[in-house]
């Protein structure tokens, strides 16, 4: 039984333009998938989609999660039972630090999992694990008692969704365009990051425009996807063929 | 005729005289009290015997008073200082608040159960003067009347909670607070408002802050009907400084106004206004302020924000800020803001694994982070986090 998979998956806008058009994939645990695709290719509608969010239609398919249908599911449940989400583009609580959230974000999951009765994690557990993470993630101390993602640099909220990622312990993370916007030691650190946690209990679905972030995080799997299907699937040598070549054979096809 | 019968008397007249107020009239544009007939309302009920009314806050104190419809008790009073019932032959009664306007002409007129609480010169009190009202007459009203003396440079805190014995209780309340802040004195003052869902509350809250002397006040809104809360503070002596800082929440069909003043009145005085309110389903808000900088009060620092945050489609805010001055060096600011609780950042806290509610609840919290973070007393800020966060529905 895969960790993720999806069967069929077509993804609609509001307004009824189909986005995704048919995905068929399956994330194990130990397993780095790279799904790799130029831009407009419906990648990041793909990952909300997976993630559950609300504005994204499945018109036709399926998503499971452990074996569970959760096609229907709201995001909190997808969230609470086992998927992570590393968003492009972060967005913003101000008024809320970064250590109440994550406390906020570990008991909602708790909660959940213990049925609904409240599971508080305690306090002097949650802050040894929250500063070794960010110690290992190189995320400074100040970081901790500030606003989620409110002045953040790019940098940094590319930093604290892998540390939110590490405190929460997803089944499988779905990252979105990770490396957008990182420099290279940023790069090589939340690579590191997302290299530790992939193992025994997580896998991994790495999407991506480039292959750069593929130096670091080796991939098992390949996907090229291109006008919202997987057109084509391989080991890491594929990863390596794109970024000689890029897109232009398989966008070719598609005019022809 | 004693002083006291005489001004209830001029009230009473000035009470008659004065028409309801209507939406025709500026301060009352937007809060329409068509359907509130204050006659309505019995003038001297006796209390319901009601045991546990809930509050708020849970407190420590140095002197504790009960009021309720059938009078004021005053269960426990610190030593050295005048924390009794209101004589309504006090000296001080009525020169900040007197009936110049319909509500405060009829406080003037009809109160009976009052709270004086003066603190002399150099006396600190470590805890606060905590103030329970309680309304429990149905279609009754409760008048209150507060006189607060700071003498010089002492330091104190009252506190002044209002709920309701029961959650639907119909009922009128209106309150009087004369706040005397004497020269290097600091009054912390509190105001938190839990009144039932159908009750017509009315408060007119007056201080006068002297040389040096600092004033930090908070206004929590939580509970009534519709009415109006204003709130004046007179920067009088050279120093004189004062902070209110207001939060509030109101949901379903209730309908908040505060309408607050800075009246500037001596050089290099300070004051610092900033309301934050969340509004659900189809309530509504009206903030109203007013910074008035008088002729020698040079070196003015003046700020006064109002900031909303709608949480439904048919929630609404108005917010009209307004500045009069009439001195040339001073330092006016002023803002005022709507908002909205974003999809996108509720999805994110929810792709995190918070419910919908529990998002919503974050959002709010970190909202009004930045007021709470303004009050200075713990259980205070605490009380009132908790009671804004409690107010989204658990789905």
């Amino acid at each position: 039984m895969a960790l993720l998979e999806l069967k069929n998956l077509h993804v609609a806008l509001e307004d009824g333009t189909e986005i995704v058009k048919g995905v068929d994939l399956r994330v194990d645990t130990n397993e780095v998938h790279a799904i790799m695709g130029p831009n407009g290719s419906g990648k990041s509608t793909l990952a909300y989609a997976i993630a559950g969010h609300p504005a994204y239609e499945i018109t036709e398919g399926q998503i499971l999660l452990d074996g569970a249908d959760v096609t229907e599911a709201g995001a909190d449940e997808r969230a609470q039972q086992g998927l992570f989400l590393a968003f492009q583009y972060p967005y913003a609580i101000p008024g809320v630090t970064v250590t109440s959230f994550l406390r906020s974000a570990i008991n909602a999951i708790r909660k959940a999992r213990a049925g609904g009765v409240d599971d508080p994690v305690p306090v002097p557990e949650f802050r040894t694990e929250l500063f070794a993470q960010m110690e290992r993630l190189k995320v400074s101390r100040e970081l901790a008692s500030r606003y989620l993602n409110d002045g953040f640099s790019g940098g940094e909220k590319k930093r604290v969704e892998i540390l939110q990622m590490a405190m929460l312990k997803p089944r499988v993370a779905v990252l979105d365009e990770t490396d957008s916007g990182l420099d290279i030691d940023a790069l090589k650190i939340v690579a590191g990051g997302v290299k530790e946690l992939v193992g025994p209990s997580m896998g991994a679905l790495v999407i991506t425009h480039y292959q750069r972030i593929l130096n670091y995080i080796q991939p098992n799997f390949v996907h090229v996807f291109v006008d919202g299907q997987i057109v084509e699937e391989g080991g890491p040598e594929l990863a390596q063929e794109l970024e000689k070549s890029g897109y232009a054979k398989w966008e070719k096809e598609k005019v022809a | 005729m004693p002083r006291a019968r005489l001004a209830n008397a001029a009230a009473a007249a000035a009470y008659e005289a004065l028409p309801l107020p209507t939406t025709r009239d500026e301060a009352w544009r937007f809060t329409d009290l068509k359907d509130f007939d204050p006659s309505s309302f019995g003038t001297r009920p006796a209390a319901a015997a009601v045991t546990n009314v809930p509050q708020l806050l849970d407190l420590d104190v140095a002197g504790l008073a009960t009021v309720t419809e059938s009078g004021i008790t005053v269960d426990r009073a610190p030593e050295g200082v005048v924390f009794e019932p209101l004589s309504p032959d006090h000296q001080r009664l009525y020169e900040l608040v007197g009936w110049n306007e319909k509500f405060a002409a009829h406080n003037a007129a009809v109160w009976e159960h009052g709270l004086l609480v003066h603190v002399p010169k150099g006396h600190v009190l470590r805890q606060p003067l905590y103030v329970r009202l309680h309304n429990s007459a149905e279609n009754g009203s409760l008048f209150f009347r507060l006189l607060v003396i700071a003498e010089e440079e002492s330091r104190f805190t009252v506190i002044e909670e209002y709920a309701s014995a029961r959650p639907d209780l119909p009922a009128y309340t209106n309150a009087v607070a004369e706040l005397y802040v004497e020269q290097a004195a600091k009054l912390e003052y509190v105001s938190i408002q839990n009144l039932s869902r159908e009750t017509w509350h009315f408060g007119t809250h007056h201080a006068r802050v002297e040389r040096d002397a600092e004033l930090d006040w908070v206004a929590g809104g939580f509970g009534s009907k519709r009415g109006k809360i204003r709130i004046q503070n007179d920067l009088n002596g050279p120093g004189a400084t004062s902070r209110v800082t207001g939060a509030y929440f109101a949901d379903g069909s209730q309908h908040l106004d505060y309408d607050t003043f800075q009246e500037h009145i001596a050089p290099s005085t300070e004051s610092d206004f900033a309301f934050k309110g969340a509004l659900r389903e189809t309530a509504r808000a009206v903030w109203r302020g007013m910074i008035r900088v008088e002729p020698d009060a040079q070196k003015t620092n003046a700020y006064q924000e109002n900031r909303n945050l709608l949480l439904s489609p048919d929630a609404h805010a108005d917010s009209i800020p307004g500045l009069e001055i009439m001195a040339n060096d001073v330092r006016c600011t002023h803002g005022a803001t709507l908002g909205r609780v974003d999809e996108e950042q509720l999805f994110y806290l929810m792709s995190r694994g918070l419910t919908r509610s529990e998002a919503e609840r974050l959002i709010v919290r970190g909202f009004f982070q930045d007021v709470l973070d303004r009050i200075e007393l713990e259980p205070v800020r605490e009380a009132l986090g908790a009671a804004l966060e409690a107010r989204i529905p658990q789905t």
